[in-house]
């Protein structure tokens, strides 16, 4: 191939772009506040998007000055903090506290345990490239956790990857066949996602490239929608005869049952618990990428910080809250808001959007206009999703899963607890910073 | 009046919060009513098969129509007394709630309802509440004081009678059964003539528990409950909650539960119970009793007619329903839902006394409903979740007495909010004078439906027949020679050839003629002279049982038998066929048909034969992707979620199938020699199916790919769904609606309409819909996001072979479906072609693309 020749200048450009998007990884965080690129808003502000960067980079969190741990909405986990122990009854920092999670807490089926209690949440071949989801599955395999299909089917390329990613099932069945319900160690029923509850997914018509299509089976460049709810699920015994049917599929998967927070969202839980759910995952309103309708993102949902609280609570009451893990997600931006969910109630978190972060992610929020993210994240160009190479991708990953678990780790150590269990529930090492008392 | 009514409740104690105290969702409901007393034992085995559908914290029965001397009362108490049923689960409150009687009501009996001695010996965890039934009237004084303190002179004595029976009850549950705090005792139900029992567990255990096994009545109906909360330890949350001479059971869930209750609370009516359910049957009672609505003008109250379906309405009845509407919709029930109430009707509401099943389903049809009729000698009608409970129950009577048979005459589903039938069916059974009831069957409008005279059933009688004497001809041959020559005489005739091909002999070709000979009987519609179809049916399915039972006796290198408990063999030949014994199976988890299945296919089982089936789900689920080759046939009432997911495999049902089959069905062959239910080939990626009937609500929602499917009857509402099969003639998806079905002499009529719903290809974007339509009688209103397209060539040699292939299976020909009204018809004439509306301009990404 020489100069000239089409594909070569092609591979030039994007060669180009792939070194200055990278290139510039390393040096934005160091530029003097002010000039920076990122966008953000006050829940994800620049700092804690340029933070995810430093964090992805260095595999530490960053010891430049910027705010790390919380946002500024004025509300919920930002409005939360530790009330950690005087220094001298702190843990030694020599102490490795255990972060270890059991995703199955019943007695009977296959014991899957995680190494550090979060995982990454479904996002589908359509919402994201091929080349995020295998950067997200080959780092959860480095990991030994977990990564989720979303509902846009499973590429073959993750199938090598097949012991860590999780198949989703959501409500337009794009994608689910028998061999992928019976690939997955853990198979997720999205009943609804927390920026769009009461919603199905969408992916718009400018993503709907020829491969999409192909994988979903259906024509190109045509929007998709799935139905908002399963159609053959309008109850709860439905719901477990939805179960039911997996395990005849697959009878050794574990049940993640995904749901947004309604008001009744308690109730919810119990529910799935009585059908056999291993994992309940509380989707809150705070996440989702910019192709979630904004007026759904903000003003559906009970924010999760609450929501979370009233599940355990219940679960508690009807002593089922150790047979059942609830993972929370939807806008989980850093260690300190997981340790605050775990805090709450919660036995981990999903993360999404941070994930999206670390790889280059600047919050701009063109998801689902034109060719997609400008960035190669959240887009279908065959072009555009070259610019995240995924060898790089995984390991940028890693290295943010290096920084979350050695903060988790010393959240812990400054609570005096030895283990991410310890912390399930624990309200009363959290304190609340009334408005203009901070 | 009515305001009076409503005032006088309006010094009631008002509960705190209308939050539901459990969230509910799903559960399993079956009713009867019959013309003849029916014992409770015939619907265990209903309730023991959909136990799935509940979770065993609640479960209830209710019994209209009942028989006074289980009571030990005359007819005449039974028929004019309250029976006021009271549980008791604080055992020591008894004197004091007797006390609370006493004061209002002339107490004429009491009566001890039955019950085991231990509880834990069913497996109930919880003691059942001890259950007192006192038949009582309202005292004289009590009557006209209520009178005069609510101006009320000029009121029915009996409807005031009612009223004082409603609020009693009402104070009574508020007294001894606060929602939030003690629970001692309440009132299972107090209206005339009929009962409820309930408690926490499931419904067959309250028939075990409360010993009704031999106890008889008119109407049934039965549930289970599926709360979500888990720790439920008193029965006041289970169905079937009462009005004053109705008992409601409900399968779904209000999205509006709180607006209810606000609608009820400005007519002061307050639940206490804190469900779905209990204001569901406060809403009937309220239109019903106090304002004194028709039972049409109820239902439409409770689920509206809408859309297009409204506009086909005559016109009187527009503007009632529109009146209703207006007023009543903030107490209509929004969200899935189904009820079956069972009502004793009183002779001032309605000419005679009576007692009656009303099924009624929500709109948009989202929970699943059957309603079946039987015609014999005495004539049963029924509706339920599940086909298979209806199958259930037929079996048990038939078991019992000839004058049942284990099939009905008709099986059929209502269409929500339609004009046609209005989304309600309504089983009334009238007492006659002489002692005999008679049962007549009406949708919401007061139609008399399945009116037809029917043949004579088959009696069983204990007459033993010899077997005839078969001509040795190979199977295709022996059955058209069957089909020609058994059926034109007596039941005697068919029993005679059933029995010698029952007894075919163990050799394989005889067993697999016998087979085939069988199944096709079974399959096929054909003329059987003066014998009655479904008596026939049964008998062919009864016979098919025992040839296949015979292999259990004698294996053979084509077939091998298992039944539940044993060991999954290995094959002796890739030939054989493994037969399996369906009864017995549980529906789903461990030990299930479905994953007995899955065990044989795996040690290389490649033909199945699943007969006598109860309702299991699943069949043909797990086998895994690229399974060429592999076939089942299934008998009997199979289940929901059949052959979702087969890639390859073929699956033949002989007979109707239930909800969800084929969901997201990749490659193979589904045939179905019947109707069935929801949800079919949702999310479909391809394969083919063929429907001899018609699908309820939803088939085909969400397809992509190339999906290609035959349904010879028609869909009740919402066909096609966001359809995204891509361009039919470029390999993509299509469905073909034929719009025809069989007539009581075997010959293929058409139906009223190819497509009764609203909505044809709602938010569809890919593949079409051939609908045989030569009326034009589709119009452009039903098409939500479709157009008509020109039937081009091309399109009828993409859809020829299908139609051939259907005409293969279910002798439903091409040159009939080309024939109307006496004319022979080009293609184009007769099949009209759907396709999405909105063509996506080509973007600038594609050109692009394709640029590249």
């Amino acid at each position: 191939m020489k100069k000239g020749d089409k594909s070569f200048d092609e591979q030039l450009i994007t060669h180009k772009h792939t070194e200055r998007l990278r290139h510039g990884f390393q040096i934005w965080p160091t530029l003097e506040f002010g000039k920076m690129p990122a966008l953000g808003d006050e829940r994800w502000t620049p700092d804690l998007i340029f933070s995810i960067w430093e964090q992805a980079q260095s595999g530490r969190p960053p010891d430049n000055g910027l705010e790390y741990r919380i946002g500024n909405s004025g509300g919920g986990f930002d409005r939360l903090d530790f009330k950690f122990l005087p220094k001298a009854e702190q843990l030694p920092s020599e102490f490795l506290p255990n972060l270890s999670l059991l995703l199955n807490k019943r007695p009977t089926g296959v014991k899957i345990q995680i190494p550090v209690p979060f995982y990454g949440a479904g996002m589908s071949y359509g919402s994201i490239s091929e080349n995020i989801m295998l950067s997200r599955a080959r780092a959860a395999t480095m990991w030994n956790i977990f990564t989720c299909t979303g509902e846009g089917g499973y590429p073959d390329s993750l199938v090598p990857y097949k012991d860590h990613v999780i198949t989703q099932i959501a409500t337009g069945m794009f994608g689910v066949r028998e061999e992928t319900i019976q690939y997955a160690p853990i198979v997720e029923f999205k009943y609804a996602q927390g920026a769009k509850p009461g919603l199905g997914g969408h992916l718009l018509g400018n993503k709907t490239t020829v491969a999409v299509a192909k994988m979903r089976g259906s024509l190109p460049w045509i929007s998709l929608f799935s139905p908002f709810p399963f159609h053959s699920v309008y109850s709860v015994e439905d719901h477990k005869k939805h179960v039911d049917w997996v395990q005849t599929v697959n009878p050794k998967a574990l049940i993640s049952v995904k749901v947004s927070t309604p008001i009744d969202v308690d109730m919810v839980a119990v529910g799935s618990y009585f059908a056999n759910a291993n994992i309940i995952q509380i989707d809150g309103g705070y996440g989702g990428t910019g192709a979630a309708p904004e007026i759904a993102k903000k003003n559906i949902a009970m924010p999760l910080e609450l929501a979370i609280p009233k599940v355990h609570r219940l679960l508690l009451q009807e002593g089922i809250r150790n047979e059942i893990v609830i993972m929370a997600s939807g806008g989980i931006r850093s260690a300190y808001d997981m340790a605050k969910a775990i805090a709450l109630g919660a036995d981990g978190c999903v993360l999404g959007t941070m994930e999206l972060v670390a790889l280059g992610c600047t919050r701009c929020a063109n998801c689902e206009r034109g060719r997609g993210c400008p960035f190669g994240l959240t887009t279908t160009d065959p072009e555009l999703q070259e610019l995240v190479d995924p060898s790089w991708g995984s390991e940028r990953l890693s290295n943010l899963y290096t920084s979350l678990s050695w903060q988790l780790r010393d959240i812990l150590r400054k609570l005096g607890m030895k283990s991410i269990e310890e912390l399930r529930g624990r309200r009363d090492v959290l304190k609340y910073h009334h408005k203009g008392s901070k | 009046m009515i305001q009076q009514w409503i005032n006088s409740r309006s010094k009631q104690q008002v509960p705190l919060s209308y939050r539901k105290g459990e969230g509910e969702g799903g559960c399993g409901v079956i009713g009867l009513a019959c013309e003849q007393r029916v014992a409770g034992k015939h619907l265990l085995t209903a309730l023991t098969d959909m136990c799935n559908r509940g979770n065993g914290k609640g479960g209830g029965i209710a019994a209209v129509g009942l028989d006074p001397q289980i009571f030990g009362v005359d007819q005449s108490i039974l028929n004019h007394d309250y029976l006021f049923t009271v549980a008791y689960l604080d055992h020591s409150c008894q004197a004091e709630v007797e006390k609370f009687i006493h004061a209002l009501f002339e107490v004429d009996h009491v009566y001890k309802q039955h019950h085991l001695k231990s509880y834990e010996s069913i497996g109930l965890e919880i003691e059942p509440p001890r259950v007192i039934c006192y038949f009582l009237r309202v005292k004289k004084e009590i009557r006209e004081d209520f009178i005069e303190k609510n101006s009320l002179q000029n009121a029915h004595a009996e409807a005031v009678d009612d009223e004082i029976i409603y609020q009693n009850s009402y104070r009574l549950n508020q007294t001894f059964y606060s929602s939030t705090g003690e629970k001692r005792a309440f009132v299972l139900s107090h209206g005339k003539n009929m009962i409820v029992l309930k408690m926490v567990g499931y419904g067959d255990q309250v028939i075990r528990y409360y010993k009704l096994e031999d106890f008889t009545a008119h109407v049934w109906i039965g549930h289970h409950r599926y709360p979500t909360k888990g720790k439920v330890w008193h029965p006041g949350g289970a169905h079937p909650f009462v009005g004053l001479n109705e008992a409601l059971v409900h399968n779904g869930d209000f999205a509006n539960y709180y607006s209810i209750c606000e609608y009820l609370a400005q007519r002061h009516i307050h639940p206490l119970f804190l469900t779905d359910t209990e204001v569901a049957v406060l809403l009937f009672d309220l239109l019903y009793r106090t304002y004194g609505y028709p039972l049409e003008y109820v239902i439409e109250a409770l689920a509206p007619t809408t859309e297009r379906d409204f506009t086909l309405l005559p016109e009187h009845k527009q503007k009632i329903y529109q009146l209703l509407q207006k007023t009543h919709m903030h107490g209509s029930p929004d969200g899935p839902w189904f009820f079956i109430v069972a009502q004793s009707m009183q002779a001032r509401h309605h000419k005679k006394a009576g007692y009656r099943l009303i099924g009624i389903t929500d709109t948009s049809m989202l929970r699943p409903q059957v309603f079946a009729l039987q015609k014999g000698a005495i004539a049963i009608g029924l509706a339920a979740s599940e086909k298979q409970a209806i199958d259930a129950t037929l079996k048990s009577l038939a078991d019992e007495n000839p004058q049942f048979w284990p099939q009905a005459d008709f099986y059929w589903n209502a269409r929500g909010g339609s004009y046609t039938d209005g989304g309600a069916f309504i089983f009334t059974v009238h007492p006659g004078m002489d002692g005999k009831a008679s049962l007549e069957c009406t949708d919401k409008f007061g139609n008399h439906v399945h009116t037809n005279l029917l043949k004579p059933p088959y009696v069983y009688t204990k007459k033993s027949v010899l077997a005839g004497q078969l001509p040795d001809l190979p199977a295709g041959e022996l059955f058209e020679w069957m089909k020609s020559h058994i059926f034109h005489g007596e039941y005697e005739d068919v029993i005679k050839f059933m029995a010698a091909l029952v007894h075919t002999g163990h050799k394989d070709e005889d067993r697999s003629r016998a087979f085939n000979v069988l199944t096709g009987l079974i399959d096929y519609r054909y003329p059987v002279g003066k014998l009655r179809w479904s008596s026939v049916l049964s008998l062919l399915n009864q016979s098919f049982n025992a040839l296949a039972l015979s292999i259990h006796r004698k294996s053979s290198q084509l077939y091998q038998y298992v039944a539940c408990g044993d060991q999954i063999p290995d094959p002796q030949t890739n030939q054989q066929t493994l037969v399996i014994h369906a009864r017995g199976f549980p529906a789903q988890g461990e030990g299930s048909l479905a994953l007995a299945i899955v065990n044989g296919y795996r040690r290389g089982f490649k033909n199945f034969l699943i007969f006598d089936c109860t309702g299991q789900r699943f069949i043909g689920n797990g086998l895994g992707p690229n399974t060429d080759g592999v076939r089942i046939d299934v008998y009997g009432s199979s289940g929901d979620y059949l052959a979702s997911g087969i890639d390859g495999a073929e699956i033949y049902v002989h007979g109707t199938a239930q909800d969800q089959l084929a969901q997201i069905m990749k490659e193979g062959k589904l045939v179905v020699y019947g109707d069935l239910g929801q949800t079919f080939l949702y999310g479909a990626k391809g394969g083919v199916a063929f429907v001899r009937g018609s699908a309820a609500g939803r088939p085909l929602i969400n397809a992509v790919g190339q999906p290609r499917v035959v349904i010879n009857g028609t869909c009740l509402d919402y066909l096609a769904e966001s359809f995204m099969a891509g361009v039919p003639l470029k390999g993509g998806g299509f469905a073909i609606m034929n719009g025809v079905t069989f007539d009581e002499a075997a010959r293929i009529v058409e139906l009223e309409s190819p497509y009764p719903g609203n909505n044809l290809f709602s938010l569809a974007s890919g593949g079409a819909i051939y609908i045989r339509d030569p009326a034009q009688k589709i119009v452009k209103d039903q098409l939500n996001s479709g157009e008509f397209s020109e039937m081009t060539e091309a399109d009828w040699e993409l859809v020829l072979p299908y139609l051939e292939e259907n005409a293969r299976l279910f002798g439903i020909s091409i040159e009939r479906l080309l024939h109307y009204e006496g004319v022979s018809l080009k293609p184009a004439q007769v099949y009209r072609k759907v396709i999405p509306s909105k063509v996506q301009v080509l973007q600038e990404e594609e050109a692009w693309v394709k640029g590249k």
